[in-house]
């Protein structure tokens, strides 16, 4: 279970379906996205 | 399962990076920066001229008036922004690891979430060492050494640009080196597999940096591209591979990966058609060997070609199977600007939305070929199997085209204002001069009705409808009445005016000046671009190191035949496509 929930695969397709990965980088860029706008902006 | 692994790599990375975070912000590797980026340098010399100069007049006038010499101070040039610019993150970066190394050293790891985080940091540390010399070292050194063979007459062609010797491609080099040569240090490994969370942030954020109107345009010509070749790769498939003899589950996997979007969709068709393992292996075999030959020879083909952004963009992202390749090839293509990358993510989308459509496709497809074939849940598959931070890419846009992050007219990295433009821009007296006798010459009969041709011939519109020759005039005015350009308008009919012939070469100039003094670089997206470089940079590194010779090796036999035929059609078929009918519009 626990090597299951953080086997990533392999990097060769970003398309693969991960949906822990995909929101995670859903979040992330969002993180970015207004960070950048809050600090720069 | 404990993930972290005991290393002092971590330590030993983050400290190299203090080190030339130190060293940039100390001066003592100005010599060698001064060699890795020639044109900030060069711009830093000027400042430096122009500075001194300055200073001994107001020294001498200063002396003259019997006054101590002036406290000046030398204003920052490109070259000291460069070199603050990599201080900065060699800081930020070189503390945090040096933090976690220490850290990861002393703890005694217990299995759960904290131990997998840590186990992470490390790989991310080598990735990221990685970019940071290939995109401050070598980089540069190529662009450095294509150039002084070309300047030398040892070649014709600057060898660096044409094989795209950047820092995409050796970053990707290095990555394919570092996994089949060295293998991936075993502290590095699950850091390493984070590449493809990056690149999808990357292309989330992508989002970004998109206007609804280029949007629109990019996705009418997307969607007829991608709908051409998509099905018909897929229908060449499936009619080889029955012609062919081989498996109908074979042939269904092979034609979602070639048609849609490599990897992704032969995962996603594979339970429709009821996929063997060793189908799925050679299916993914084929389209890495296609995809990573793609990868380094469209780039190529394109600079040789001499195409444009918006035309290699279409045909990497038509053309090229696997997404990140996608990326791979246009990031290549065009190192330092964003906008082949802004195209070929455009029609890699496009591509994925077509994968439901696939999906049913070849399930109707494999019942009607197959005797005995089980029906599956569609529906469930699709769902199941959707990318989701696609939808995070649109959400983005949506966002974004309501000017959430950035005002509308920002999107190209440069935006007009005539309020910004700074008192030591503004035209010089001679200028103004120049203008004024070009505006007293175009108003007299021959040249007033040798201009109104000009405007005709050249099809001269704004906003809907054609420039008259009246409303150059009016621009002229402005521009001498207030030595800068007063609108985005009026410096879109002074830019035609100003490739008009036999115009004087002094006012030409000052037309040309005025404008770009109110072009002004928008700070927001500039630092979006620069995190998306990044976040592409390290996952492209990462893609890099999955590339194993083993994973190419599982191609071989019918699916490599057909896989090849299929590319090549597409690949030739998309660049046919591409030359005759999409323009550089964007």
């Amino acid at each position: 279970m626990e090597a299951q929930k953080f086997a990533r695969g392999t990097s060769l397709s970003i398309f693969v379906s991960d949906r822990r990965e995909d929101f995670s980088a859903l979040i992330f860029a969002f993180a970015i996205a207004f960070g950048v706008m809050l600090i720069v902006g | 399962m404990i993930y972290t692994v005991k290393s002092p790599a971590l330590l030993i990375i983050g400290i190299l990076m203090l080190i030339w975070g130190g060293l940039n912000n100390s001066g003592a590797v100005d010599g060698m920066q001064s060699y890795l980026q020639k044109s900030a340098y060069s711009d830093h010399m000027k400042v430096k001229e122009k500075f001194d100069a300055e200073m001994r007049v107001a020294t001498e006038m200063a002396a003259a008036e019997g006054k101590p010499a002036p406290d000046m101070k030398v204003p920052a040039s490109k070259f000291d922004h460069v070199k603050a610019y990599q201080a900065q993150l060699s800081f930020i970066f070189g503390g945090a690891f040096v933090l976690i190394g220490l850290f990861s050293l002393a703890w005694k790891p217990k299995q759960g979430n904290l131990d997998y985080y840590v186990s992470v940091v490390p790989g991310v540390a080598f990735i990221l060492l990685i970019a940071f010399i290939v995109r401050w070292g070598l980089d540069p050194v190529f662009a450095n050494w294509g150039k002084a063979v070309k300047d030398a007459g040892t070649l014709t062609w600057d060898f660096a640009k044409i094989f795209n010797l950047n820092y995409v491609v050796l970053g990707i080099v290095i990555g394919i080196l570092v996994v089949n040569v060295f293998k991936i240090p075993a502290w590095a490994a699950n850091g390493v597999r984070t590449a493809r969370f990056f690149l999808k942030t990357g292309v989330i954020l992508l989002g970004t940096l998109y206007s609804a109107a280029e949007l629109a345009q990019l996705g009418a010509l997307s969607v007829v591209m991608i709908g051409v070749f998509v099905l018909g790769s897929v229908g060449i498939v499936l009619f080889m591979g029955k012609r062919m003899g081989s498996p109908n589950s074979m042939t269904a996997v092979l034609s979602a990966g070639m048609g849609v979007c490599g990897v992704s969709a032969t995962v996603a068709a594979s339970p429709v058609v009821q996929a063997k393992a060793e189908e799925i292996a050679y299916t993914i075999g084929t389209i890495l060997i296609w995809g990573v030959g793609c990868m380094f020879l469209f780039p190529t083909v394109g600079h040789i070609l001499g195409m444009g952004p918006v035309q290699f963009g279409a045909w990497a992202g038509t053309g090229i199977l696997n997404s990140a390749q996608v990326a791979g090839a246009a990031l290549a293509f065009d190192p330092h600007g964003i906008e082949t990358l802004k195209v070929a993510e455009i029609f890699n989308i496009t591509r994925v939305l077509f994968l439901p459509l696939i999906v049913l496709w070849l399930a109707a497809w494999y019942v009607k070929h197959e005797e005995g074939a089980e029906k599956v849940n569609l529906a469930q598959v699709v769902v199941a199997k959707f990318p989701v931070f696609v939808l995070g890419f649109i959400a983005m846009f949506a966002l974004s085209s309501v000017g959430t992050f950035a005002p509308a007219g920002h999107y190209a990295g440069k935006y007009f204002s005539s309020a910004e433009v700074k008192e030591d821009k503004l035209l010089k007296g001679k200028e103004t001069r120049a203008l004024e006798g070009e505006l007293t010459r175009l108003r007299e009969p021959e040249s007033a009705q040798a201009l109104s041709k000009y405007l005709v011939d050249k099809s001269v519109i704004l906003e809907g409808h054609k420039v008259t020759a009246e409303e150059v005039y009016q621009a002229l005015s402005d521009l001498i009445a207030n030595k800068k350009v007063m609108t985005r308008q009026q410096n879109n009919i002074l830019k035609s005016v100003a490739k008009m012939e036999g115009l004087d070469a002094l006012a030409k100039g000052s037309i040309e000046k005025a404008g770009k003094a109110a072009m002004h670089d928008s700070k927001t997206i500039k630092a979006y671009r620069d995190w998306i470089a990044w976040l592409f940079a390290f996952g492209l590194i990462g893609l890099g190191m999955q590339i194993t010779g083993k994973a190419l090796k599982q191609a071989g036999g019918k699916p490599l035949i057909i896989g090849g035929v299929v590319g090549t059609l597409k690949a030739v078929g998309s660049l046919i496509v591409v030359l005759m009918f999409v323009k550089e519009f964007v």
